[in-house]
């Protein structure tokens, strides 16, 4: 029997697909208490691992468990885990309360309880509504409420923000705040961090079915690092005098600049002056969080650098400074070798393919925060004896609200950092 | 595995596929029996007319040859309870709710075996449905001639939902090994209607009692001809040869529609075993199946 630990175990997990191997080598470890990003960019690896770890796809290698045993030995799955794995897992003949009278049949919960979830994802108008006839959204707050069915000590979701509408993300972001903070575990998967990064405390970033990233999504801000770009007339008299100075950290850009890191754009100019060199631009540079992820992950499908094609593209190696303590992988901690280099062409080709969610993200809705969100959590051991279900927050109903008044910004701020103070 | 069960019945219950083939399944047992009943006794009141039957001493007055419309129609209607097998495990991955089901089973071996539980249970109410309505047809067509008795009819009843109840898992193992619905309907549908009763018409011997539709056929089927031969009269068959005889069986087994039948509990054992080779199959591949 399982050990009621709501932790999920992912150690040296692999699989191969005939020829290709979709997940190589992966650990990780999910803890509750937190809501855990599990990320990378399509095709790295996160459904297939999601789908090892809940036993619908066999591993090549390695070892999934939840709660200290495999899937299959969890003898009532739908009481420990629930999953939301995709929108489309639904007859489109059959109405959503028959859906989930189905599943509450079967893992043992009363009818009663169909309705309640259907409430609690804000479908309670739409239960007798064929499933068949429901927006991508709907579908997806549907699965949600079919993973909540069994009051699930952990959740998974993958990828739960497609297809939701702005006010549903806000939702949904605080519906799982609050149900990490009673204790329980979630994991959610995506492909974009801006997208749950005011979501996640945790997060574990995966390219290429390899971790490359597997800590507190505080870590990785902090290593945020910026750099000084300067326009030198002769960079390589630039460059012999910053090392006379001890700063060793410069790279030559491709438009003849030089990138120099861990310094001030000041501190490069009087050396520029002392040494006699003219200076034609200068500008701080702070790599974003979003960038940073994406040098991360880069690679994957990455086209060659502006101005470097055929050329082999690896070829500068580059210790990040500040480097964030739990990388899993010591022989590939960076897949990328120009650390400061944010892969420009690729990033602005993403960002070009995802306009909308951009957009969405960088501001995201204000909505007021519930009565629980106001005073510091409270942790509530989850207790899985207890067979009542127990709301891990209050019904909010996903509507447009008001921006809540500057003091209540303020305590949430507050509780915000207090959380963070615990890790 | 009770609630499993009862998660079974749901999903049957909460969609239309069931009563979408019950309902065709009985217009063609009531309609066809009805009208290869009336055939079947124009026929033998034209054979008791005829002198030359009559001279020989040969008497058909209580020959009950309406036993071959009925095992005909149950047979040809046993093809819904095979479809609707055929889309109880493919439909679950077509529409992904296959999932959901195996998240929600304590087990994959304990979600198969409940639905082949719950199916079991629907091919047999498909069974008494379509045998219900056969006899009636029978009944009404044959308007009180050429009638067996009562255990006669319970024995082809019989015969006919545990032929409909192992199609029906014949079906769902057919379905759960291809894992498409499309395929699944369209390659028994063939192979059923299409393949065999040409392949049947072919062979004309016992091959076609080893092949799962001749087998499946020879369960009603060889229950009619062993009905028929049973009332016939006894002195004149006894001085037949017994190759003679054997040819005059066959020939009563392709009139009840089960060419190269063997007797009615070989088939039904032979019908088993083919439904608990598919199955079995079905099963197993599912067992391990990647659900991506």
């Amino acid at each position: 029997m399982h050990d009621g630990s709501g932790r999920i175990t992912v150690q040296s997990l692999t699989k191969q697909f005939g020829p290709v191997t979709a997940v190589q080598n992966l650990s990780f470890t999910v803890q509750p208490g937190s809501v855990t990003g599990f990320l990378g960019p399509n095709g790295a690896g996160k459904t297939t691992t999601l789908r090892m770890v809940l036993g619908l796809v066999t591993a090549t290698g390695g070892t999934a468990t939840i709660n200290g045993v495999p899937f299959s030995q969890l003898g009532q799955p739908a009481r420990v885990v629930g999953a939301v794995l995709e929108a489309q897992g639904f007859h489109p003949k059959r109405t959503a309360r028959d859906h989930l009278r189905v599943y509450a049949s079967a893992i043992g919960v009363p009818d009663p309880r169909a309705d309640q979830v259907l409430q609690l994802v804000g479908l309670g108008a739409a239960g007798a509504r064929k499933a068949g006839g429901f927006s991508l959204g709907m579908k997806q707050r549907l699965a949600l409420a079919t993973a909540l069915l069994g009051d699930p000590q952990i959740l998974v979701l993958d990828e739960p923000a497609n297809g939701l509408d702005p006010e549903g993300i806000a939702w949904l972001r605080q519906f799982l705040q609050a149900y990490a903070r009673s204790g329980r575990t979630v994991l959610i998967s995506s492909h974009l961090l801006a997208e749950v990064e005011q979501t996640v405390d945790q997060v574990i970033i995966i390219s290429r079915g390899q971790t490359m990233y597997n800590g507190p999504l505080d870590h990785l801000r902090q290593s945020q690092q910026a750099r000084v770009l300067v326009a030198p007339s002769d960079p390589a008299a630039l460059t012999k005098a910053l090392r006379e100075e001890e700063i060793y950290n410069i790279e030559p850009q491709p438009d003849g600049r030089l990138a120099v890191g861990g310094v001030q754009a000041k501190q490069v100019a009087d050396i520029a002056l002392k040494a006699g060199v003219s200076v034609y631009g200068i500008e701080e540079e702070r790599v974003n969080l979003e960038q940073l992820y994406f040098s991360l992950t880069n690679g994957q499908y990455g086209g060659a650098p502006i101005g470097q094609f055929g050329a082999p593209q690896f070829q500068q190696q580059q210790q990040f400074p500040q480097q964030p303590q739990q990388f899993q992988q010591p022989y590939q901690p960076y897949q990328q070798q120009q650390p400061y280099q944010p892969p420009r062409q690729q990033y602005e080709q993403q960002y070009q393919q995802q306009p909308y969610q951009q957009q969405q993200y960088q501001a995201p809705p204000p909505y007021q925060p519930p009565p629980q969100f106001q005073s510091p959590p409270q942790y509530q051991p989850y207790q899985p004896e207890q067979q009542q279900y127990q709301e891990p927050s209050p019904y909010a109903p996903p509507q447009v609200q008001d921006a809540p008044p500057p003091q209540e910004l303020q305590q949430e701020q507050q509780t915000k950092d207090e959380r963070e103070g615990e890790h | 595995m009770g609630r499993l069960i009862t998660a079974e019945f749901r999903k049957i219950l909460t969609v239309r596929l069931w009563w979408a083939l019950l309902i065709p399944a009985v217009v063609l047992a009531f309609g066809w029996s009805f009208v290869a009943a009336t055939l079947v006794t124009d026929l033998a009141q034209g054979v008791r007319d005829d002198p030359t039957f009559q001279r020989a001493g040969l008497t058909f007055q209580d020959v009950p040859w309406s036993v071959f419309a009925l095992s005909r129609s149950i047979n040809i209607t046993t093809v819904f309870p095979m479809l609707f097998g055929a889309l109880g495990l493919s439909t679950e991955l077509h529409r992904r709710t296959i999932t959901t089901s195996f998240l929600t089973a304590s087990s994959r071996s304990a979600l198969l075996g409940s639905k082949a539980i719950a199916y079991v249970l629907w091919g047999a109410m498909y069974g008494v449905v379509i045998s219900g309505l056969a006899i009636l047809g029978t009944l009404a067509g044959s308007g009180g001639h050429y009638l067996p008795d009562a255990s006669g009819f319970l024995l082809i009843g019989l015969s006919g939902v545990l032929a409909c109840l192992l199609w029906t898992l014949l079906g769902l193992g057919v379905g759960a090994l291809l894992g498409s619905t499309t395929g699944s309907v369209l390659l028994l549908i063939i192979y059923a209607v299409i393949a065999e009763p040409i392949l049947d018409l072919a062979f004309h011997n016992h091959v076609s009692g080893v092949l799962p539709n001749g087998a499946a056929d020879g369960l009603t089927g060889a229950t009619a001809s062993t009905i028929i031969v049973d009332h016939l009269n006894s002195p004149v068959l006894a001085q037949i040869p017994p190759d003679v005889f054997n040819a005059f069986l066959n020939v009563i087994r392709i009139g009840a529609g089960a060419i190269g039948a063997f007797d009615w509990w070989a088939s039904g054992l032979i019908f088993l075993g083919w439904t608990a080779a598919l199955f079995m199959a079905g099963m197993l591949v599912n067992q391990t199946r990647d659900i991506t």
